[in-house]
């Protein structure tokens, strides 16, 4: 099929302006529930799917990619402003997005995600249209060995969130990868570190770790360190907008952040949290001004932003084409298309083109319609950083609060809550960095799942992790980023004597 | 403006039809449905569409769906049994994967402690291999599962679900030895649907629906289901009819806490059954693509027994439980 | 490295440092126990009990790693802690759990969390922040229960609205 006129087609069925109205109140729907802490884009669309049953499925399809990309826009809001961020796809935004919103520059940094979202959702939404039978034919023969690979690929590029000192920055990333043993063992069935508490058994739940770790042991950070300095905070210091050293500093960071999103995000267990890790510490090597990140770099905002939402595309790749839900919310999708009896699988193309490519074209328009809202509304989300500092903090642990209380309300998930929050206390005061303990939570029982498949597949045989062509290269490169460092600061040391 | 403003009022006057539920005849019933799971689960989904059905239809005035979530329902039905005892309008959405997850999590409630009210869905499971295998029927995989037991990998769901239990079962069936069973969990269908068409494993177990897709398009062979008869409209073979005795599903139930009177379990039955027959009901599983197993209080209770042994039998043999 | 890094002419032993050491020892120690009470009952492949004890000799490393840091100083400087607004906040933290855990519901345990930060922030307007915290959560409340259907838990207050 004419994919170009099938887009066409679709886009003309989008553009009609009740379409556009729908697009627009799922968009603004999506960011104002997606912003909660703990509500991330699957059960913001879960929530709101019910809304959209009564409409035609055209327009219910657009409000639906509308509610789909404001949750996962309204993520990355609450990790720029307050540091909580909204799921662990927008982690590594709140790294660097914090620190830029506390120097008062909020705006840029809400301004560099609104739009790298934009530039990364459009490219990987092209990318969605005319590349995904050729990618999902690759993404199936990516098996567990190439995924430990890719793995392994993560775990080096870690290093990049250590800040100064690698014990420090390893111990942070072993305590993640203890909390990430909790639970029961996927493979076996069989219980660790659960100490018989059934809450236990499901493991920690990367939220609550990161909005303890991160938005309540901020909180006490700050307040016990009142009494130096009354920390004032301008919402604004300089341009509300991006300047042009920032469009500068961002646009190569959106594509780069895209070539990592958009593939990884196809891969059935890719997931949108590597991509953004690995985003960011590219970033944090090819820039400019190193220094600068841990301090507010604008570039560790734009690569991370952009691969979160071209991951989110990405994920739709194997949905489309082989009805593979691979992720909380290509399920919620697919829930969304049933709805109609319709089944996304092999056949969707060929019998439903119109559906499929008005999806397709509903995804630009959302995009579009992410931006029209969030660009004005920037301004009125940095004034929330105006608010005096008792009521801002207090209002942050209550909204912090809110989504565990909302999602486990049990004694046990919140005292892990605020077991997180001294922990995360502790850390700051003590120096140690916070983001490499919520990476080992995440990376480490996805390493250890996929390192276990792959040897049960070849039946114990270690043989089997360098058997495929992908995990070769992805060992090569994982080894090559690990030396590389040692191997440059030898050189420089050799050129520094030489000259 | 006037082309605009209708597009706003509908738009709005779906919100709002969409968030409060209305009926002009609605009773005064007020119930509450625990889901032991997060909200957009299987069991969530089902608590909802009871929601949706029994306030549709008017035999409710609220409904109200609380989630309890944790450990595969361990941490919702001890809540469920220590907190709803003796409420007679408080119901619990459960099923299948329950009767493994108390098992396997060493849960101190156990489902004889709720009371049975109603089967209300299942879903057919089915075994597929890569449309490039060799094994052709259940025959041929039944002969490699006796050549080396250990060179066939099922991919499935989680540990003890309803895939390892079938995988289980296949191989008790046949005469092999359950628990050298090569079953490998991936989370979630699309991941072990991933490792089945990249070829990585021999075969995969899953609800038919999900496979529905990849076996029209030729992608995946499916090489028998677990039902006890064909099912109409689809062209594959029981396990039964291949002479392998293996009939297995993944049903979804309601219970009612411990201690509830006679009465207050036959009014909710009703209740339940009432709603089972409603339009909306049914149309929620047309829309869902469910299937109706409704079976009534006695009947269910029987049933949930006999699955509980069996699943028990099997978990023992694989070795997931310690006898 | 000869001289240490902050040129300090006499390393002193950093008694946090010791700790955080001992922490790590302990927390590998715990890991070892539990995976030796797994029985393990994989055929094919790395068993469940594997990766724990690799963990744990990281851990262990680091822990040793971390205590030669301590024992030379070379822990980055910090300064005062204020425990006052610490403990304040940690309280209202344990007020919140305990009031949804006696089914108090989320609007006084919400409020509580609210105060009780702002105090450790150093308002001293107590009544009128508690004013503030109660519409807040009240109108957080009724966004999430009435238009997202999603319960949060309710108490005696929940159930009159």
């Amino acid at each position: 099929m004419d994919a170009f006129a099938a887009l066409a087609n679709g886009m003309a069925v989008a553009l009609q302006p009740m379409n556009l109205l729908f697009a627009l109140i799922g968009v603004f729907l999506g960011t104002a529930v997606g912003v909660l802490p703990g509500i991330g884009p699957a059960l913001t669309v879960a929530l709101l799917l019910p809304v959209t049953y009564k409409l035609d499925p055209g327009g219910s399809l657009i409000m639906f990619a509308g509610i789909y990309y404001g949750g996962m826009y309204g993520g990355s809001t609450t990790a720029i402003l307050i540091n909580t961020p909204g799921e662990s796809a927008s982690m590594a935004t709140a790294l660097e997005g914090n620190k830029m919103a506390k120097a008062g520059r909020g705006g840029p940094a809400l301004a560099t995600a609104a739009i790298g979202s934009f530039v990364a959702g459009t490219l990987a939404t092209l990318g969605l249209a005319f590349l995904a039978p050729s990618l999902v034919d690759f993404a199936v023969k990516f098996g567990p060995e190439d995924y430990f690979a890719l793995m392994c690929v993560a775990f080096v590029t870690v290093s990049a969130t250590f800040g100064d000192s690698p014990i420090r920055g390893l111990t942070s990333l072993f305590i993640g990868l203890t909390l990430g043993l909790v639970g029961i063992d996927k493979l076996t069935g069989q219980a660790r570190l659960a100490f018989g508490i059934p809450e236990l058994l499901d493991g920690v739940e990367v939220t609550t770790l990161a909005v303890g770790l991160f938005a309540i042991g901020e909180a006490l950070y700050v307040a016990s360190r009142r009494h130096h300095a009354e920390e004032k905070l301008e919402p604004v210091r300089g341009s509300l907008w991006m300047t042009r050293e920032d469009w500068k500093r961002s646009w190569k960071p959106w594509l780069r952040g895209t070539m990592f999103g958009f593939p990884i995000g196809a891969l059935p267990a890719g997931g949108a949290e590597i991509p953004t890790f690995l985003s960011y510490s590219t970033e944090k090597r090819l820039a400019a001004h190193p220094e600068e990140f841990g301090k507010g770099a604008i570039e560790g905002v734009a690569g991370p932003e952009a691969a979160n939402n071209a991951s989110a595309a990405g994920t739709l790749v194997p949905l489309l084409t082989l009805g593979l839900p691979t992720s909380a919310t290509a399920a919620m999708m697919l829930a969304g298309f049933q709805q109609y009896g319709l089944n996304p699988g092999p056949l969707l193309f060929a019998e439903r083109p119109e559906l499929v490519w008005g999806l397709i074209a509903s995804l630009f328009i959302a995009n579009v319609m992410l931006l029209v809202l969030n660009l004005p509304l920037v301004g009125l989300w940095v004034k929330l950083l105006a608010i005096p500092q008792p009521w801002l903090y207090a209002g942050i642990l209550v909204f912090a609060t809110m989504g565990t209380i909302a999602a486990k309300p049990s004694v046990i998930e919140l005292s892990m809550l605020a077991a997180f929050g001294v922990l995360g206390f502790l850390m700051r005061r003590f120096d140690y960095p916070i983001a490499p303990v919520v990476v080992g939570l995440i990376l480490g029982p996805i390493a250890e799942a996929q390192l276990r498949r792959a040897l049960a597949i070849s039946l114990g045989d270690p043989m089997v992790l360098v058997q495929s062509w992908a995990s070769v290269i992805l060992l090569t490169i994982a080894a090559i980023a690990l030396i590389a460092p040692f191997a440059l600061k030898g050189l420089g040391r050799f050129k520094a004597s030489d000259d | 403006m006037l082309r605009l403003s209708t597009p706003i009022l509908g738009a709005i006057a779906a919100i709002a039809t969409a968030l409060t539920p209305a009926s002009p005849q609605a009773q005064q019933l007020e119930l509450k449905i625990m889901a032991p799971a997060a909200p957009g689960g299987g069991w969530d989904q089902t608590a909802r569409a009871m929601q949706q059905a029994l306030t549709a239809s008017g035999i409710a005035r609220s409904v109200q769906v609380t989630n309890v979530a944790g450990a595969g329902g361990s941490v919702g039905i001890a809540q469920f049994v220590n907190s709803a005892k003796g409420d007679g309008n408080q119901m619990m959405v459960n099923g299948f994967v329950m009767v493994g997850a108390l098992i396997m999590n060493k849960s101190q409630v156990t489902l004889d402690q709720v009371t049975p009210i109603a089967r209300l869905t299942e879903e057919v499971q089915v075994i597929v291999v890569p449309a490039s295998s060799p094994i052709k029927d259940a025959k041929d995989l039944a002969d490699a599962i006796k050549a080396d037991i250990g060179k066939v990998r099922f991919a499935g769901g989680s540990a003890g679900g309803v895939d390892h239990v079938m995988a289980a079962l296949f191989a008790n069936t046949i005469g092999a030895d359950a628990s050298k069973v090569n079953y490998i969990p991936f989370s979630g269908g699309g991941e072990s649907l991933a490792a089945i068409l990249g070829a990585k494993v021999t075969a995969g177990i899953s609800g038919l629906s999900e496979y529905d897709g990849q076996i029209k398009s030729g992608k995946l062979r499916a090489i028998g289901v677990s039902s006890p008869k064909r099912i109409p409209g689809i062209d594959i073979p029981t396990f039964k009819e291949q002479g392998i005795d293996l009939v297995l599903a993944n049903w979804r139930s309601v219970v009612a806490p411990p201690g509830i009177t006679a009465e207050q379990r036959k009014s909710l039955t009703a209740t339940v059954e009432k709603m089972t027959k409603s339009q909306a009901w049914q149309d929620i599983l047309k829309q869902k693509g469910w299937d109706d197993a409704y079976l009534g209080d006695e009947e269910f209770a029987k049933f949930l027994k006999s699955e509980n042994e069996r699943v028990t039998a099997v978990l023992k043999s694989v070795g997931l439980v310690k006898s | 490295m000869i001289t240490g890094k902050s040129g300090r002419a006499r390393p002193k032993t950093d008694s946090a440092g010791v700790v955080v050491a001992a922490f790590l020892a302990l927390l590998a120690a715990i890991l070892v126990w539990d995976a030796s009470k797994i029985t393990s009952n994989t055929i094919y492949g790395m068993g469940p009990e594997v990766t724990p004890v690799v963990i744990a000799i990281g851990l262990g490393i680091l822990a040793v790693a971390n205590l030669f840091d301590a024992l030379r100083g070379n822990l980055p400087a910090r300064e005062s802690a204020d425990p006052v607004a610490v403990w304040l906040i940690l309280g209202g933290l344990a007020l919140m759990i305990a009031i949804i855990g006696f089914g108090g519901g989320f609007i006084p345990a919400t409020s509580a969390l609210f105060v009780a930060t702002s105090a450790a922030f150093g308002r001293r307007a107590l009544l009128v922040d508690l004013a503030i915290a109660i519409v807040l959560t009240t109108l957080v409340y009724l966004a999430f229960d009435k238009l997202l259907t999603l319960s949060l838990p309710a108490g005696p207050l929940e159930r009159l609205l």
